[in-house]
């Protein structure tokens, strides 16, 4: 005969089992979208789902808005091929196993038109592999692993400018041009568990090894990572000039914090991804907090590119803010994509979106984020812009004519600093 | 040896942070047989509370305790009289079922009110710390180990001495002869769930300042949380204190010494130790099943 507390323990794992397990089916369906009435021909309706809850809800928000703020202002202009435009958004819960599940259901219950793809490549991962079983075209605003592409698909394009593991190479490549007496000499790499992070990071560390700058601390940590004390100590006891970190958001915010608890700066910072949070970011880690953090990023408000001020003033005025996300100009660009090749092609039929995907390979599409040209496997062609804090505001940097500010700030100097 | 020291120390305040969180868990589940599993919503509510407080009058999240704790024991009161007195008499699983629903329910508010963007509460020394020579000792988790130390200390003396907490203990073993000698027991079963909810409020404060949080944070905690209960012993409020330093200094000594990447999987394996090793946990008692009705 068992001890109640034992059989208690069990039920305890039993509990968390279950709810691991129901957590993974967790998703909600929410059909988006506007009325359509007015329209002479039937809508043409596109689906996508996005993690508009859980881990990923934060750029999962933006992407919806960005793709909204298109609907909204090719609706005002009569529509896509002279039909109106219906998005339909589902909910994934941030979940790879849901995320599968919502695209199966765009394609044979809802019977959308076209597909948009999702946030980030975990969950494009799974996501394209439906998109190119069913032959649909599957352009996605995020997902930059290489390994998306190696994969031999025909109908996955990314709408940003390069794959992850180049997505700091404008940076890293400037770094080792530095001056001897200014070019950081140690490096250490936390990094999180992530399809994105990692080849980031690792692409930079490449690069910056080449050229010189020894790596002194590489770890990886997961995605339920709450404590960066620990790391932050046994980072600080390496006592490296500059910190790689491959992030996401809340770790980002997470690991800066506790550089600060435990009395550390590096000399230089360049974090994966959640200083592109804009707002978010200088009040997660605070402003003052701020000062020279490098990263990489897709868009700049203040670019001159074809239709980004027509944009950003539309996001302003439909979801408010002074900074627009950069993942809501990303899901913008990749509708933008979608929309080149249909209206080159004039066609959105099931058995023509090989040859919607086919123009994509052979032309160039200028976006918001500048002008976008792909490889076979889909993986884009460009370079990343340079961002750094300055004066608690995000900048761009690098490229030069991309720039929005004279300066760089030469190293991270955080309040006291 | 400096870098063992300050491991060490991370991992025990670390562990103090986890025994507050897991507190009311530990009496909730422990003491009167529920399996909470919607603790972790309660405390990003709790979180929650704490950021508007914070933003709308600057007031400190610690200070702010002092209205989160009524509003969160109002809460658990009214969900224990809506919704979880009607499964008191079913198996246990349901308790899983039903607290996982509202954790549910919990998450899709906090959405809907607060948004799914990731908040922060900042107050002074959210990134500071006490120094003593080349170690540190981050603000926000001593405060944390004080307020779990403060928290586990009044739910060990309302349980050992207080009448109420007799009678938690009483109507929890046997719910009829607490009834015969004159336990109101539907009443205090309620009290008790208040009480662990209650918990939330100083658990919910000190992560605010921590971690930042949205709405499906809370799923990254309660497995932990579990862990840490089974751990110390059911019902065992200074066996969940050990419980969660022990897990504390695992976690920061795994992270120093092994890779962040197994610090993931400590939880899990101090689960499978304890339940092969001592199933009743560090500090809990072996209780005789035969004789304590269902």
């Amino acid at each position: 005969m068992g001890t109640k507390s034992g059989r208690l323990g069990a039920m305890a794992i039993a509990g968390a089992l279950a709810f691991g397990v129901a957590a993974c089916g967790g998703g909600s369906d929410s059909s988006g979208g506007t009325s359509t009435s007015g329209a002479n021909a039937k809508p043409l309706r596109i689906g996508a789902s996005l993690p508009l809850t859980g881990e990923f809800s934060e750029p999962g928000k933006a992407a919806q808005q960005g793709y909204k703020v298109w609907q909204d202002t090719i609706n005002a202009k009569g529509g896509l091929l002279g039909r109106k435009v219906q998005l339909v958004i589902k909910d994934d819960a941030s979940n790879q196993n849901t995320v599968v599940s919502d695209y199966n259901a765009l394609i044979s219950n809802d019977k959308v038109d076209l597909l948009l793809g999702t946030f980030s490549s975990l969950l494009n991962l799974p996501a394209s592999a439906v998109a190119e079983r069913a032959r649909m075209l599957y352009v996605e605003p995020a997902g930059g692993n290489p390994d998306i592409f190696s994969r031999g698909y025909k109908m996955i394009f990314f709408s940003q400018q390069a794959t992850a593991d180049h997505q700091g190479d404008v940076w890293a490549n400037w770094l080792v041009g530095l001056p001897a007496d200014k070019k950081p000499k140690t490096a250490a790499y936390p990094t999180l568990d992530d399809p994105f992070a990692a080849p980031t990071s690792a692409g930079i560390e490449k690069i910056l090894k080449a050229g010189g700058i020894q790596t002194v601390y590489r770890k990886t940590y997961t995605a339920d990572t709450k404590n960066f004390d620990a790391i932050a100590n046994a980072v600080k006891a390496k006592n490296p000039d500059l910190v790689v970190a491959g992030n996401q958001f809340e770790d980002g915010v997470g690991l800066l914090r506790a550089f600060g608890k435990a009395g550390f700066s590096p000399k230089w910072l360049y974090q994966t991804n959640a200083p592109s949070f804009g707002d978010q970011y200088a009040q997660g880690v605070g402003a003052a907090n701020t000062e020279g953090v490098f990263y990489g990023v897709s868009h700049s408000q203040e670019a001159k590119t074809p239709g980004n001020e027509e944009f950003v003033a539309k996001y302003k005025q439909m979801f408010g803010g002074e900074n627009v996300p950069e993942d809501a100009a990303d899901a913008y660009a990749a509708a933008e994509v979608l929309q080149a090749t249909v209206e080159a092609n004039k066609t959105v039929e099931k058995a023509d979106q090989l040859k919607l995907a086919d123009w994509l390979r052979g032309n160039s599409v200028d976006t918001i984020l500048g002008p976008l040209s792909w490889n076979e496997n889909g993986s884009p062609k460009g370079q990343f812009l340079v961002g750094q804090w300055q004066g608690g505001k995000p900048e761009i940097v690098l490229p030069q004519d991309a720039a929005t500010s004279d300066t760089i700030v030469e190293g991270y100097k955080p309040a006291g600093q | 040896m400096t870098q063992f020291v300050q491991t060490l120390i991370l991992g025990v305040l670390v562990g103090g942070v986890y025994a507050l969180l897991a507190s009311g868990l530990t009496l909730i589940f422990g003491v009167m047989r529920v399996i909470n599993i919607a603790h972790g919503a309660f405390l990003i509510l709790a979180a929650f509370l704490t950021y508007s407080i914070w933003r709308a009058t600057g007031l400190d999240p610690l200070a702010s305790i002092v209205f989160t704790t009524p509003v969160m024991f109002a809460f658990g009161w009214v969900l224990y009289v809506t919704a979880v007195r009607r499964i008191r008499g079913a198996h246990m699983s349901s308790s899983v079922l039903l607290t996982f629903a509202l954790a549910l329910v919990v998450e899709g508010l906090l959405g809907v009110i607060w948004g799914n963007t990731s908040h922060s509460v900042r107050p002074a020394y959210f990134n500071e710390s006490f120094t003593i020579g080349k170690l540190f000792l981050p603000k926000a988790q001593v405060y944390g180990f004080v307020l779990a130390a403060l928290v586990l200390a009044a739910l060990y003396a309302i349980l050992t001495w207080t009448w109420l907490g007799r009678a938690i203990r009483a109507s929890a073993v046997n719910p009829q002869g607490a009834a015969l000698v004159g336990v109101n027991v539907g009443g205090v079963a309620a009290l008790a769930f208040a009480v662990g909810v209650a918990a939330t409020g100083a658990g919910g404060s000190i992560a605010s300042v921590l971690y930042p949080f949205l709405p499906g944070s809370h799923y990254d905690w309660i497995a932990r949380l579990l862990a840490i209960v089974v751990l110390g012993g059911l019902g065992s409020l200074p066996g969940a204190a050990i419980g969660a330093i022990v897990l504390g200094v695992a976690e920061a000594m795994t992270v120093t010494y092994i890779s962040p990447s197994w610090a993931t999987a400590v939880p899990y394996v101090i689960i499978f130790v304890v339940l092969l090793v001592r199933p009743q946990g560090l500090l809990g008692a072996r209780l005789r099943e035969d004789v304590a009705p269902a």
